[in-house]
């Protein structure tokens, strides 16, 4: 309702990149109000997934049970591959753990 | 393999059998027919959606740490669907209300048969001091 979330750059930045053909200017309210209704459910969903583990914190587990639902996660593509294809390295480095030298697995596991 | 197979036909052959009955008393209802490949359709498609409800539900359970898949993961799987969401809800507060009646005969029964086993005993042992 209140403007959009993302910056508009950004979200048509991507946009354009998956699309893959010439996007007109016009399609950004429409693509904006897509991304809000999409934001709201997620949390709604998300909120739901916690509530259901007897949480009240958003974990990553909630969000991979999201993404599996989505239909993004299945058997034979699991969460790191998706992490790998679309996230910059900066990010993976936070996600997936590394095992360096000296025994160490960088970043810690949660839990 | 084989054996696989044949199991999925028997299960498949069921749920063909009771889409069938089903499709039968709503076709009566509506006063329409329904064509045997349009049946057929519904009772593939419903099997398809019982391994994708099995699979979500299995996620769900191991999601709350538990190994057995219970009401509150089957609300979850039909959240996003309002009439259906509040249709299970009304099913569960049914099936509950049943069961702890069910319960509650349980134990009275229970109850019983240990008065009257009580009785029993001390019926034998009476029994037994006689002799």
């Amino acid at each position: 309702a209140s403007g959009s979330i993302l910056p508009k750059s950004y979200v048509m930045s991507i946009f354009k990149h998956f699309a893959k053909t010439k996007v007109a200017s016009d399609v950004y309210p429409v693509v904006s109000d897509i991304l809000q209704r999409y934001f709201d459910r997620l949390a709604d969903d998300l909120e739901a997934y916690s509530a259901h583990a007897k949480r009240k914190t958003i974990e990553v587990e909630d969000v991979e049970l999201l993404m599996r639902r989505q239909g993004f996660v299945t058997d034979s593509t699991p969460v790191n591959v998706l992490i790998e294809k679309f996230l910059p390295l900066e990010y993976r480095k936070l996600l997936i753990p590394v095992a360096t030298s000296g025994n160490k697995v960088v970043p810690d596991k949660r839990r | 393999m084989d054996e696989q197979e044949a199991y999925t036909q028997r299960l498949k052959a069921a749920v063909h059998y009771t889409v069938s009955k089903i499709c039968q008393s709503t076709a009566a209802e509506c006063e329409k027919e329904m064509s045997r490949q349009a049946v057929a359709a519904i009772a593939e498609t419903t099997f398809r959606q019982c391994e994708i409800f099995a699979k979500d539900l299995e996620a769900f359970a191991r999601h709350a740490k538990r190994h057995t898949i219970n009401v509150d993961d089957v609300k979850l799987l039909a959240r996003r669907s309002t009439a259906l969401s509040s249709h299970i809800q009304q099913k569960s507060e049914e099936l509950a209300v049943n069961n702890q009646e069910l319960k509650e005969k349980r134990k009275k029964n229970a109850a019983k048969r240990k008065s009257k086993e009580m009785e029993g005993n001390e019926a034998d042992e009476a029994g037994d001091t006689e002799n």
